[in-house]
């Protein structure tokens, strides 16, 4: 029988992954909408302005990208949100909160495509093959990183939230924008890659939003530990994978071949 | 009949010169601490599997732990040995009843390899030390860990010396109704009782009308090692006994009330095996998880598996589904008594319902009526603040939204099978801090200047803080998010309502520990909650 709590869960999942699902979607079938600074870049040889696109469609490109890769892993906070508020008030916490969080991406998100354009310029070849070796060297590091353990821990870290009024409002808009700050020192480095990953064929950039997208939501799935150098990736998934065939095949738990006596 | 059988610490007045179990005991456990940290066959390196303070310096650091015993800090095994076996204790969790008789058993083993090399008997297994057993002793600690010297004089290994008590003199009791009723001058604030009343739960994980949310065994979970919402057994008599039992004393708490020690004290495994036989009786009339994520454990959703050194020095990995069956496992217990009879969930209703005035709705569900189910959680309340715990302790305000009130008073006021009165319940979110001994109790609407104690119909239950510490760590396993508690406080409501004092804006709760806060504490109530349960 599925408890109050899996019932309850299952409500934030569904119109979550579907929010995710619908803004992958729109990045497959209207590529022009995607942030691929390349295409900007192998136009001009490598030195388009970025007047080309509108900061309005680079905020609106970006901010597609945060919906669809970033959606899957506020589950949790948004389930915290949703069990911790007044029924009346639900929706408008969850929207405050997800203010907050977007406010903090779209900040860091100018930044990280002021760096991509810069390296992309920077390069001077139409395709910024050094740019995107020098920070997929830089996201290897910062991925070990004992500074990203402890951004990721803080990702899971507790929240006050008060219940009444504008107190109530401002907390879901802090912890948005908390959520956010953590979420973006974990994850920028993952963001910054894809967008510096060469093209054409443009389904490149797709494939490194769908890996970093992966390996975030993996990372996330981890417990909390001690920050150290360590690495990092999508070893959670992986290893879902291989326990859930492995029951599948053998139908029954794994047994130990020790004996007890 | 089963190989290896569990018997009463009480026996022969639990003494070592009437209790062979208990002897062999002391003396196994003298041989586990003679060997190293870094062997897994070591007393200190089991105790890490549990929970570990082993590279911490300050108290409760295993370096500044006071002897007896002599605890082991170093040397510390090979990091791949350490990260498979270290720091497993899963708590708070539907996982903390099959991991701990895994643990159980894997101590035993080594124990029991132990006596047989000294000529011991081939079937030794554990005691348990059932503080709720009948007579006027049972409450208190066997007298075999109180005293210093074995019968031929050596020093005795069950004796501990950070183990503080209830009343942090030294003198271990438990303040069961039977103990608290031997201690009439009782120095302390109030008294959490230990009871056990999620016996009469039916609900292994989840709520209904038996059983308390998070259900008699815990809340689903993954890997838990400590932190969120502790089952119902886990938190009493479980948790309380930890604390109670370790107490403080001195600006340090006893080895028995942090999971970071516990296990270092042997009193641990018999209370352990307590709760195990407890768990084993409920078994007698109620079912455990049948869900494959509770079947296959944390392993098969990518975590760390359960595994313990078995005394060959093989690992021995194990599921909770291979920890559904003692008798599989070739153990018994001497005595497993049924849990109490209790009265039918339509039994407790009707007399709810009765108590409410709703007499037709009752005879009708006495008559076999069926009772709606519904169990859609909704906020009613929560307090402004954060809410710092100290020296006697604290009191605050939830306000409670109109809206939501009305509706729980609606459905107190007009209750039938079809549209059951709701249940209510007080959560305590996020406490954190570093005092794991302490025992709070907390009261609604006590009167001010009122002595808790007796006021015992406005008590919505006790909780003890073990685990506390660990799951504070903002880099811990849980990233700091504390405990949580949810106690019942539905027949302090219905009262309420029945005295027309239900019409109101708040609940003034006070928090009342057992004894003193220490200033150094830091015990902190993140928010207060009070949540209706219904249509």
């Amino acid at each position: 029988m599925m408890t109050n709590e899996a019932r309850e869960l299952a409500m934030v999942r569904a119109p979550v992954l579907l929010v995710s699902a619908a803004a992958w979607i729109v990045l497959l079938i209207e590529p022009a909408g995607t942030l691929v600074l390349t295409h900007c870049a192998a136009m001009s040889g490598g030195t388009m302005p970025l007047a080309l696109h509108t900061s309005a469609s680079l905020a609106a490109g970006w901010l597609l990208m945060i919906v669809a890769m970033m959606s899957p892993v506020l589950i949790e906070p948004v389930r915290q949100i949703q069990r911790r508020s007044f029924t009346h008030r639900r929706a408008r916490a969850i929207a405050l909160f997800a203010i907050g969080y977007a406010a903090i991406w779209m900040v860091v998100g100018g930044l990280l495509l002021t760096i991509a354009l810069g390296l992309a310029m920077a390069s001077f070849t139409p395709e910024p093959y050094v740019a995107a070796a020098v920070v997929a060297c830089l996201a290897a590091v910062w991925q070990c990183s004992p500074v990203k353990q402890r951004c990721l821990n803080r990702c899971h870290a507790p929240v006050v939230l008060a219940a009444f009024g504008t107190a109530a409002d401002i907390d879901a808009l802090r912890y948005g924008m908390t959520h956010g700050r953590w979420c973006a020192g974990s994850c920028w480095a993952l963001m910054l890659l894809p967008l510096l990953v060469p093209t054409p064929p443009f389904w490149s950039h797709i494939a490194a939003m769908a890996m970093a997208s992966v390996l975030i939501a993996s990372e996330r799935l981890e417990q909390p530990a001690p920050p150290r150098w360590r690495v990092r990736g999508a070893g959670r998934a992986i290893r879902i994978v291989i326990a859930q065939t492995r029951i599948r095949l053998t139908s029954g738990p794994t047994r130990s071949s020790h004996a007890l006596e | 009949m089963a190989l290896y059988t569990r018997t009463n610490a009480w026996d022969g007045g639990g003494t070592f010169e009437q209790n062979a179990t208990l002897l062999w005991y002391a003396k196994g456990v003298g041989v586990m601490m003679s060997r190293m940290l870094s062997d897994p066959s070591s007393w200190w390196f089991f105790a890490a599997i549990h929970g570990e303070y082993v590279s911490m310096g300050r108290f409760p650091g295993w370096v500044s732990i006071p002897p007896p015993p002599s605890v082991e800090a170093t040397p510390t095994p090979v990091v791949q040995v350490w990260q498979q076996y270290w720091d497993q204790c899963q708590h708070q969790s539907w996982y903390f009843l099959p991991w701990h008789r895994g643990y159980l058993i894997a101590l035993e083993a080594q124990i029991r390899s132990a006596v047989i090399d000294l000529g011991g008997p081939q079937t030794w297994a554990l005691p348990y030390w059932d503080y709720f057993g009948a007579g006027p002793v049972q409450y208190t600690i066997p007298p075999a860990f109180s005293q210093r010297r074995l019968p031929d004089d050596s020093a005795n290994p069950l004796y501990v010396a950070l183990r503080y008590g209830p009343d942090g003199d030294g003198n271990v009791f438990i303040p069961t109704a039977t103990g608290i009723a031997q201690h009439p001058n009782d120095p302390n604030f109030v008294y959490g009782v230990v009871t056990q009343s999620s016996m009469s739960n039916d609900l292994f994980t989840g709520s209904n009308a038996r059983t308390l949310p998070p259900g008699f065994g815990g809340p689903a979970t993954g890997y838990s090692h400590g932190g969120g919402t502790s089952g119902n057994l886990e938190s009493n008599p479980h948790n309380l006994v930890h604390s109670y039992v370790g107490g403080s004393g001195g600006g340090r708490s006893g080895l028995m009330s942090d999971p970071g020690t516990a296990a270092l004290d042997p009193i641990f495994y018999l209370h352990h095996a307590n709760i195990d036989r407890m768990w084993a009786s409920w078994n007698l009339a109620n079912a455990n998880p049948s869900e494959s994520a509770w079947r296959n454990g944390p392993a098969a959703i990518g975590q760390h598996n359960f595994v313990m050194p078995l005394p060959s020095g093989q690992p021995w990995v194990y599921t909770p589904a291979d920890m559904n069956s003692l008798s599989l496992l070739n153990y018994a217990y001497d005595s497993l008594p049924a849990p109490p009879s209790v009265a039918p969930a339509a039994t407790m209703m009707a007399d709810r319902l009765t108590r409410l005035g709703a007499l037709a709705a009752a005879a009708r569900v006495k008559e076999g009526a069926p009772v709606a189910a519904d169990t859609k959680m909704e906020l009613m309340g929560a307090s402004a603040t954060a809410l710092p715990i100290t020296g006697a302790g604290a009191t605050t305000t939830v306000t409670l939204d109109p809206g939501v009130r009305d509706k729980m008073a609606a459905s107190l006021a007009a209750p039938s099978e079809a549209a059951p009165p709701d249940r209510v319940l007080l959560n305590l979110e996020n406490v954190r801090g570093t005092h794991d001994a302490a025992v709070l109790s907390v009261f609604i609407n006590l009167p001010e200047g009122a002595y808790p104690a007796d006021h015992p119909e406005l008590l919505a239950g006790s909780v003890a803080l073990f685990g506390l510490r660990s799951a504070s760590l903002a880099d811990g396993s849980h990233a700091g998010q504390g405990l949580n508690f949810v106690l019942d406080i539905t027949d302090i409501v219905d009262r309420l309502h029945l005295e027309k004092a239900l019409d109101t804006d708040t609940l003034t709760v006070r928090i009342v520990p057992h004894r003193p806060i220490p200033d150094q504490a830091e015990i902190t109530i993140g928010r207060i909650s009070v949540y209706r349960q219904g249509a």
